[in-house]
């Protein structure tokens, strides 16, 4: 039972095809955000949104690691959720053959009134985990995050960083064979890191895609073997990765000599 | 299946106060019926006895209040897990009304308590009770995606629903029996869906209530009209709420 529909006979794992979406802007101040309601009311402004995709197309095949990179930006969360299917466009389509395990801010899903047991349960099972799936994993998960002896407690106990790393390791231990995994999971000292990525790259020998979308460009070097350059919600480039990274380093040194830190600058210099 | 676990763990959380989903309706209808039985001694306002006649309508107006504001609530508190499953988005909302229906399931021995006090025993129309359960879900479960929906275009919506809630409770007949209300008044009160689903529970009780039947049938039917509104403007909303939650 899923809300994300699936389409066997796609050859690709997931294909992005004139996708555009707006997303509501995030509101920074709370009165601001009252104003702005206030504004919307009186019908001055329709729609706080801003457009964080436009036109993207591009196609994931089976055992590919694709990187996103790009400058921060809300475009790259919102391209992987849309791949995942937790999002859908606002104009294109986007279809995909398999289930794509969406490994995005799975730290946020940790209730805090929950033990830390209920907890890799709950998530566990919305990451699409059958329940004797998590009975299996539970000890390897919570070994991995270090939360063995805590399994009884409730959430809250539990540092930020342990509940990052509780989030990762239940998500790696979640069996498909696509992943799109956002940049927060990353977390961890690094011997843990260490861990995640050897098991990235075992099931990437399995034969398992990956999109990735991180602000460390080490990673991608190691384990992408693409890369989709993306400035402003348009989709750059679909190179390689030591190219993609290039390019942005290239926009960024020239957006420091127009004397400006932001990325406007680089989109107008890259754009045709 | 997930949703049905997940249900369990929060009402193991819920549980630790079994005993006040109990109280809590039996407080309010013991407080009501003091106060508009024995202080003011209206004798007038609805039918004997009366302890039992507020509580058979306390209770289900307990579950649609607590449902309806948990509606209004559900991606404050879901957000986040929304955002990680892919599981059909409405089945988030039917977690909420499932958790409410079971509360309220659980809060029935209330009733049976006013049955034993009163020795006031029903009549074979009592069979009606729990098809006024399930009309009741249905209209909640539509309800609630109407609200769940406008509450992620409109924020402001939780507090309305508030206010239209405490109105509701008046403008229902749970203080009061549908005799009660003017003549005039009453084709406009069939057009409140609680009136028929109310009726559907006392008539075990109070045969009379079953009087307006028309009546009963705009308001049951209006249930329907939610329900079926409700499943269509959800879907119609659904990547609107995905984005924003």
């Amino acid at each position: 039972m899923s809300r994300v529909s699936i389409d066997p006979s796609l050859n690709a794992v997931v294909e992005f095809d004139n996708v555009t979406m707006r997303m509501p802007r995030r509101r920074r101040r709370r009165g601001s955000g009252r104003r702005q309601r206030l504004r919307r009311i009186a019908g001055e402004v329709r729609r706080d949104e801003l457009q964080v995709l436009t036109d993207v197309s591009f196609s994931v095949q089976p055992g590919e690691s694709v990187a996103v990179i790009g400058p921060k930006g809300p475009g790259r969360q919102a391209l992987l959720r849309l791949a995942a299917g937790t999002l859908r466009p606002d104009e294109g389509t986007v279809r995909r053959s398999r289930r794509i395990v969406p490994m995005i801010e799975v730290a946020r899903a940790l209730q805090r009134m929950y033990t830390v047991r209920q907890n890799i349960y709950i998530v566990g099972g919305l990451l699409g985990m059958t329940r004797e799936q998590v009975e299996d994993a539970l000890p390897r998960i919570a070994e991995q995050a270090g939360v063995s002896n805590m399994l009884g407690r409730y959430m809250n106990a539990a540092p930020p960083s342990v509940r990052q790393k509780l989030a990762w390791s239940i998500a790696m231990s979640v069996e498909a064979d696509a992943y799109a995994i956002d940049q927060t999971l990353v977390v961890g000292e690094r011997s843990f890191r260490q861990q995640c990525w050897t098991h990235v790259d075992r099931l990437r020998e399995n034969g398992a895609t990956f999109i990735l979308s991180s602000d460390s460009p080490k990673q991608f070097r190691r384990f992408c073997d693409r890369a989709l350059y993306i400035v402003d919600g348009r989709l750059e480039a679909d190179t390689t990765v030591p190219e993609a990274l290039a390019a942005m380093r290239a926009a960024r040194k020239e957006a420091r000599e127009a004397g400006d830190s932001g990325s406007s600058e680089a989109d107008e210099d890259g754009s045709p | 299946m997930l949703v049905l676990r997940d249900l369990q763990k929060k009402y193991t959380r819920f549980r630790l106060g079994y005993l006040w989903t109990l109280l809590e309706p039996l407080g309010m209808s013991l407080v009501l019926w003091l106060v508009f039985s024995v202080l003011l001694g209206a004798r007038a306002l609805g039918l004997q006895p009366y302890l039992l006649f507020l509580s058979v309508a306390i209770l289900p107006w307990w579950w649609f209040s607590t449902g309806i504001g948990a509606a209004t609530r559900i991606w404050r508190r879901t957000g986040t897990q929304l955002r990680i499953s892919t599981l059909p988005t409405q089945l988030w909302v039917l977690r909420a009304m499932l958790v409410s229906l079971v509360e309220f399931i659980f809060s029935l021995p209330v009733i049976l308590l006013g049955v034993v006090l009163t020795g006031f025993l029903p009549s074979p129309w009592i069979l009606l009770f729990p098809v006024a359960i399930v009309v009741q879900f249905f209209l909640m479960y539509g309800l609630s995606l109407l609200i769940a929906s406008a509450a992620v275009v409109f924020p402001d919506v939780a507090r309305l629903v508030r206010i239209v809630l405490r109105a509701m409770f008046y403008l229902s007949p749970v203080l009061y029996s549908v005799s009660n209300i003017p003549a005039g008044a009453q084709f406009l009160a069939s057009f409140n869906p609680l009136v028929g689903v109310l009726g559907l529970y006392r008539v075990g009780w109070w045969p009379e209530e079953a009087a307006t039947a028309t009546g009963y049938g705009i308001s049951l039917g209006l249930c329907l009209v939610i329900f079926v509104a409700g499943v269509l403007v959800f879907r119609k909303l659904e990547p609107r709420i995905l984005k924003e939650v």
